[in-house]
């Protein structure tokens, strides 16, 4: 009897502890059953992560895949969607622990340092015998080097123009065809724009701040970006000390409550002061038009290059993106490599741009995008410049030797805009608090 | 006879220890492995994927010396704990004697006040951000009615942690309920005893009804500041991008040590962050465990 009970209590204490051991295996067990399929089919099955889980873009990649699985018989790509969020710690995580996806979105502006700290696969092994790094706008396959090697390949891309109400340029007595060209300029029509009742605006002409943040107007008056190729950091000049107290007279000009109010308008997309009529100028990217579309379908609107500080200045602009990694560790390098060529090719770009009405990192895939039947004629028109904006247009990579810079420089910045410091100061203390960031990291 | 006892009771400790095994084994893999990895390499310049050497006590030694973003950090976490611990337990306390009431119709308002406590995570940072919206949020509007001019809330540096704080109160509902139960709990003979004595409701409140459920107290003070120091997921979804601003006025620790992990895959040095802070609270706890017996009451104890 004793050894009967005996031996249930160690039977019953076995179940136990493989019911706690389960919770480890399901991922394994996920694996197997996948490369099972895979082997019964014959086909290598390849994960691949990205954030677009929406109802609008989820359909859209799904096609893609489709098409690229029905495409051959070797490769089976497999679409896992993780949130915004996550999808990167969890990236990490996994390649820590040694099971990666084989494909992976990430953001272009930190793919030097990935390929750095050994998170991105060195991708000079396939690009050897398969060039396809004339695909891109130059620009965004630089950011994607780290030592003269290749970590990530180009997918999408953004840019900023500066939208305006042409209806509201023809009441004041402005040319709607003849937008803004300088800095001086766009003072000059915003102050016309501007409409007053009593203290309150009826409608404000423009703010610098709005849509962009104070860097891109840094980079569009310096035409580079704080940092020069060989990682010397330059924030603290002449000029830029000048561009912030141009900013901030904006904000003396309009006062903080307006600021504020409108911002706030802006942040919730539906009542954009834009759309209304409110706001006559904003600097935004080029998706902007899908909202002036939902929201502001009768709205008399043109888009222009973002002006430039003086004439003859250049008008430079800024944009970010994002890349397809191999991570680290992947089982399926060569079958991730195929599915990424496939990726950034012609054909996938190209619908995702029309789909989407997104600025694709490849260059014929943008520009026959741009003459899609597709597009309205003001889709056309916005998608158009967007594509010849990308000749103006800088990234900003993060130097591996600071990757967080912009969380010392913002803070002061904020303290500037606040009023807590002077332009002189903020800029002299990013400078030296950058500095000494780098000289610790070197 | 006495042998055949021993192996049984040998036999029962085995089935015993077979019985915790998977809780052992869970909380060395889980708890104690993780522990002891990470106090080992916040000793290293760890990145998780490409680099794991020895670097002695440069993580600490950087963070002290060097690093003012560290000093910045554990300020924002101090003013905060300091500030929104008591205000929340008194809340907490306060608001549980109004609802300790024999009125009708008190299970609603009790429902209702429990309520935010089970709403909670993003969705409510969100719905406070519009709420303290300088230009359009409800609290500046509801200010305006008495004449006040509202603050800017989550976009002046000076206010940025009293808005957090006063988010902080709307869920007191969680600790409410606890205190709520002790308050039940509390023998009625003693407030007949004082009846008789003549105490007032306010007398019978901070004599009777307090000393009573100091041990609840003392529990949420202890817990509250342990999360408290732990406060993250506001801060990064509330400050702009997670950046902790305007102006670092809400980089608390954990979000500071999670950039460094995250984004600037400074895996070590953020280990050593964490250990930093586990002294911290850790000594807070001890200091709060030796200073319980001096106010905290258990019924029944001897003394």
């Amino acid at each position: 009897m004793d050894k009967m009970r005996g031996f249930i209590l160690v039977l019953a204490a076995l179940v136990l502890f493989l019911s706690g051991c389960a919770g480890f295996q399901t991922s394994n067990s996920n694996n197997e059953k996948n490369e099972q399929e895979g082997n019964t089919e014959g086909k290598t099955v390849i994960d691949f992560w990205t954030f677009w889980g929406s109802e609008i873009r989820k359909p859209i990649i799904e096609k893609i895949i489709a098409d690229f699985n029905a495409s051959q018989d070797e490769i089976e790509v497999k679409h896992t969607f993780l949130p915004f969020g996550d999808i990167w710690t969890k990236e990490l995580a996994a390649i820590a622990a040694g099971d990666p996806p084989d494909v992976v979105i990430n953001d272009i502006n930190a793919t030097a340092l990935r390929g750095q700290k050994k998170q991105a696969m060195n991708l000079s092994q396939f690009l050897e015998n398969d060039d396809i790094s004339t695909r891109f706008y130059p620009e965004l396959w630089d950011a994607t080097l780290y030592e003269g090697d290749s970590y990530g390949i180009p997918f999408n891309t953004d840019t900023r123009v500066l939208f305006y109400n042409k209806d509201a340029f023809e009441e004041v007595g402005l040319d709607p065809e003849k937008p803004p060209t300088t800095w001086a300029e766009l003072e000059e029509y915003a102050a016309k724009l501007d409409k007053k009742s009593g203290n309150d605006y009826d409608r404000v002409g423009f703010y610098p701040l709005w849509g962009i943040g104070y860097d891109v107007w840094l980079l569009n008056a310096n035409g580079q970006n704080y940092f020069d190729e060989q990682n010397n950091f330059q924030i603290d000049t002449a000029k830029n000390e000048e561009v912030l107290n141009w900013l901030k007279t904006w904000k003396d000009r309009y006062g903080d409550d307006v600021v504020n109010s409108y911002q706030a308008q802006i942040d919730s997309q539906q009542g954009h002061p834009f759309f209304s009529g409110d706001l006559a100028m904003i600097a935004q990217t080029p998706t902007f038009y899908t909202q002036i579309r939902d929201y502001a379908k009768d709205l008399n609107f043109g888009v222009v290059e973002l002006p430039e500080y003086e004439a003859g200045n250049g008008n430079t602009s800024w944009g970010g993106g994002f890349v397809a990694e191999i991570p680290e560790g992947s089982k399926n390098p060569e079958e991730a490599w195929e599915f990424i060529k496939y990726l950034t090719d012609v054909q996938a770009q190209e619908y995702w741009a029309v789909q989407n009405f997104d600025n694709v990192a490849n260059i014929e895939a943008a520009e026959t995008a741009a003459q899609s039947d597709e597009f309205t004629e003001d889709g056309t028109m916005v998608y158009e410049k967007a594509v010849e904006n990308m000749e103006h247009t800088l990234l900003t990579p993060v130097p591996v030797v600071a990757p967080d810079f912009s969380s010392l420089i913002n803070p002061n910045m904020d303290e500037f805009f606040l009023g807590s410091m002077t332009a002189k100061e903020a800029l002299e203390k990013s400078q030296k608090d950058v500095e000494s960031l780098i000289k610790k990291n070197q | 006879m006495g042998k055949k006892r021993l192996t049984m009771r040998r036999k029962e400790s085995i089935s015993g220890y077979i019985f915790v095994l998977p809780w052992i084994i869970g909380f060395l893999a889980f708890t104690a492995g993780p522990l002891v990895f990470s106090f080992a390499a916040s000793f290293t310049n760890y990145n998780i994927t490409s680099q794991m050497d020895f670097v002695g006590a440069e993580n600490y030694q950087g963070l002290f010396t060097e690093d003012s973003l560290f000093w910045t950090s554990l300020w924002n976490t101090l003013y905060f704990v300091a500030i929104s611990v008591p205000l929340t337990t008194i809340g907490a306390i306060f608001l549980s004697a109004l609802l300790n009431q024999d009125i009708p119709g008190i299970r609603f308002f009790r429902t209702l006040y429990y309520l935010p406590a089970v709403l909670s995570g993003v969705g409510v940072y969100m719905l406070w951000m519009q709420l303290l919206d300088p230009g359009t949020g409800m609290v500046n509007l509801v200010l305006s009615w008495f004449g006040i001019d509202g603050p800017n809330w989550l976009f002046d540096p000076e206010w940025t942690k009293p808005s957090l704080i006063f988010m902080k109160l709307w869920s007191v509902g969680g600790a409410m309920l606890l205190y709520l139960a002790s308050m039940q709990g509390v023998s009625k003979n003693l407030y007949e005893a004082a009846e008789i004595d003549g105490a007032n409701t306010w007398k019978k409140f901070f004599h009777i009804t307090i000393p009573m459920i100091t041990p609840v107290i003392f529990f949420d003070v202890v817990t509250s500041l342990i999360g408290g120091f732990q406060i993250f997921q506001e801060a990064y979804v509330m400050s702009n991008n997670g950046e902790g601003g305007p102006a670092n006025s809400l980089l608390f620790y954990n979000l500071y040590m999670w950039k460094q992990a995250f984004t600037n895959f400074n895996m070590g040095y953020a280990m050593a962050m964490s250990w930093i802070l586990f002294v911290i609270v850790f000594i807070l706890t001890i200091f709060n465990l030796k200073l319980a017996p001096r106010w905290v009451h258990y019924e029944g104890e001897e003394k």
